[in-house]
């Protein structure tokens, strides 16, 4: 017989071994490890100011013979505080979804039941196999003045919360983030990006239910964000982008009428093109052609008339003079 | 009064499309830009709602002015056309029942707003009211052009605001105010449907070129 006991954190517990009666000799296991007689009063056992570590299975055993007489599980957790509820219909106009979740954990389990009611008329929220949490409804009319109440009411063992989400039919309208955003540089264009997305595959009907859409772009190296509202078309040129510099581009949608805007979509980059840098061996053969040029104007280098022959005395002195001079003569004339 | 503001407006907004040059607007027309001009206008008609309700709430005072004010819908509520709608039945109307319903539900709903033009309390209201029944005005005219473009027939019916034989007016000042909190909605929900109506229509009619006579409703 398998018993499971749910107490509060800071609660005082008391634990009964089964029928035996409170004189009886026992002896207590928590998890298997033997429990002070301390924590004992005759037969019960006594646990004051539970915390979470106190969760586990406790055991009790006859004196003696060492049969086991009671057997439970204590889980220790805390009542749910007042639940999160967000709806959102991004599908309009074919419905719209609720997901929950709890601000804190309770550390036992809860169960959450969801209500919808649309004027007098009660409406079945289907529940989500994926994710848990979630739940979706069909709208049977469109353009409603009545406001739609959703409240959803969270138990355990310890307690219930709830809470409460009025709305009107337009003021949910949140459409999910454009899909496949692709920017890519234009050639021969050194500020242009042409920039491309698809409506997000969640909306049903955007011939009926057109989106506009709101893109947003920067360099990398700036934090100032450049925005464009689109009232159709998926696709956009930038035309004033900085020529060189690495650009990161999100793209927003909602519908044309109604609603707020969705989250930026996933955030693409891309670099305008740039003319190529030119070739290296063009540049070489540049320079090598200028010099070959120059030297045939400069005379031959002056070791050379010097170094002719050995010779000896004023002769070769006064040569090397002259190549000298005509050389400091030519280079006054190139200076 | 304001209503030939409304239809200059119209007419000098047409006139300056880059499209049709030379253009003179008691001349052709196409049936798709009139379509772009009525769309045009509900949005701005439910602009200028969105300020004058404000106000007319506040006037009404709590709980009316209270934003999650969500009362039940009584039966004597209903003389206002709903905007409310199957989604099938929606989808499927033709382009004719579509236009209709929206030239009735306004003509109605004008007459209704004229009646309370005539009751409200103070000179800014009333200024707020008078204004809006003419820009509306504007609307039921245009939803008239673009029909009689199409060639359908426009929707025949009583002029003023329907009373039922032996149904009194409100009983009692609470369930009055109720009635007008309710014709608010009405209006602001049918501005909403009206966008959407539109751009369906602009969807399926093609901007042909179409002579259009724009008649005098006598208002």
């Amino acid at each position: 017989d398998i018993h499971v006991q749910y107490e509060r954190v800071g609660a005082d517990v008391t634990m009964k071994c089964g029928s035996m009666d409170w004189d009886a000799a026992v002896t207590w296991t928590a998890n298997g490890t033997d429990i002070d007689e301390s924590h004992l009063n005759g037969s019960y056992l006594i646990l004051k100011n539970v915390d979470l570590s106190q969760s586990g299975q406790y055991s009790c055993y006859e004196g003696s013979s060492w049969h086991l007489k009671y057997q439970t599980y204590l889980r220790v957790g805390i009542p749910p505080k007042e639940p999160v509820l967000m709806c959102r219909s991004n599908n309009y106009p074919k419905g719209f979804y609720c997901s929950w979740h709890l601000p804190t954990p309770t550390y036992i389990p809860n169960s959450f039941n969801i209500s919808v009611i649309h004027g007098t008329k009660d409406m079945v929220c289907e529940k989500d196999a994926v994710p848990k949490n979630r739940c979706h409804i069909r709208y049977l009319q469109l353009f409603s003045t009545v406001k739609y109440k959703v409240t959803l009411t969270v138990t355990n063992a310890l307690g219930k919360n709830f809470t409460t989400l009025i709305f009107d039919e337009f003021a949910i309208v949140k459409p999910d983030p454009p899909e496949s955003v692709v920017a890519k540089p234009v050639p021969n264009n050194p500020r242009r990006l042409e920039v491309s997305w698809q409506n997000p595959s969640s909306w049903p009907d955007p011939e009926t239910f057109p989106l506009k859409f709101f893109l947003r772009y920067r360099p990398l190296i700036l934090d100032q964000w450049q925005h464009v509202e689109l009232s159709d078309g998926t696709s956009h040129t930038i035309t004033d982008a900085y020529a060189g510099k690495e650009y990161i581009i999100q793209v927003a949608a909602k519908d044309n009428d109604i609603g707020t805007w969705s989250d930026w979509s996933v955030a693409v980059h891309a670099t305008p093109w740039t003319e190529e840098p030119k070739h290296l061996t063009t540049e070489a053969q540049i320079t090598e052609t200028t010099s070959a040029s120059t030297s045939s104007f400069m005379a031959p280098p002056t070791t050379k008339i010097c170094d002719k022959g050995a010779m000896v005395g004023s002769g070769a002195m006064a040569v090397c003079w002259t190549a000298g001079l005509v050389v400091a003569a030519y280079s006054v004339f190139f200076i | 009064g304001d209503s030939w503001g409304i239809f200059t407006f119209l007419c000098a907004a047409l006139c300056n499309l880059p499209a049709l040059p030379a253009l003179n607007c008691s001349e052709e027309l196409g049936a798709g830009q009139s379509i772009q001009q009525t769309y045009d206008l509900t949005r701005y008609l439910e602009h200028q709602l969105r300020t004058l309700a404000g106000t007319y709430l506040n006037y009404l005072g709590p709980p009316f002015n209270e934003p999650d004010f969500n009362p039940p819908r009584l039966a004597r509520a209903e003389r206002v056309p709903s905007a409310t709608v199957d989604l099938d039945l929606w989808r499927g109307l033709t382009d004719n029942a579509r236009l209709a319903a929206n030239y009735r539900a306004y003509s109605r709903l004008l007459c209704y707003l004229r009646v309370l033009d005539g009751q409200v309390g103070t000179a800014e209201l009333r200024h707020r009211l008078a204004h809006f029944c003419a820009s509306l005005q504007g609307l039921v005219l245009s939803i008239g052009g673009v029909m009689s473009s199409l060639g359908y027939p426009l929707p025949t019916g009583p002029a003023g605001p329907p009373a039922p034989p032996g149904a009194p007016t409100a009983p009692n000042d609470f369930l009055k105010k109720m009635d007008d909190f309710w014709l608010l909605k009405e209006l602001q929900t049918w501005l909403w449907r009206s966008a959407k109506d539109f751009n369906r229509l602009k969807k399926k009619v093609p901007p042909a070129v179409v002579t259009l006579r724009l008649e005098a409703r006598g208002f």
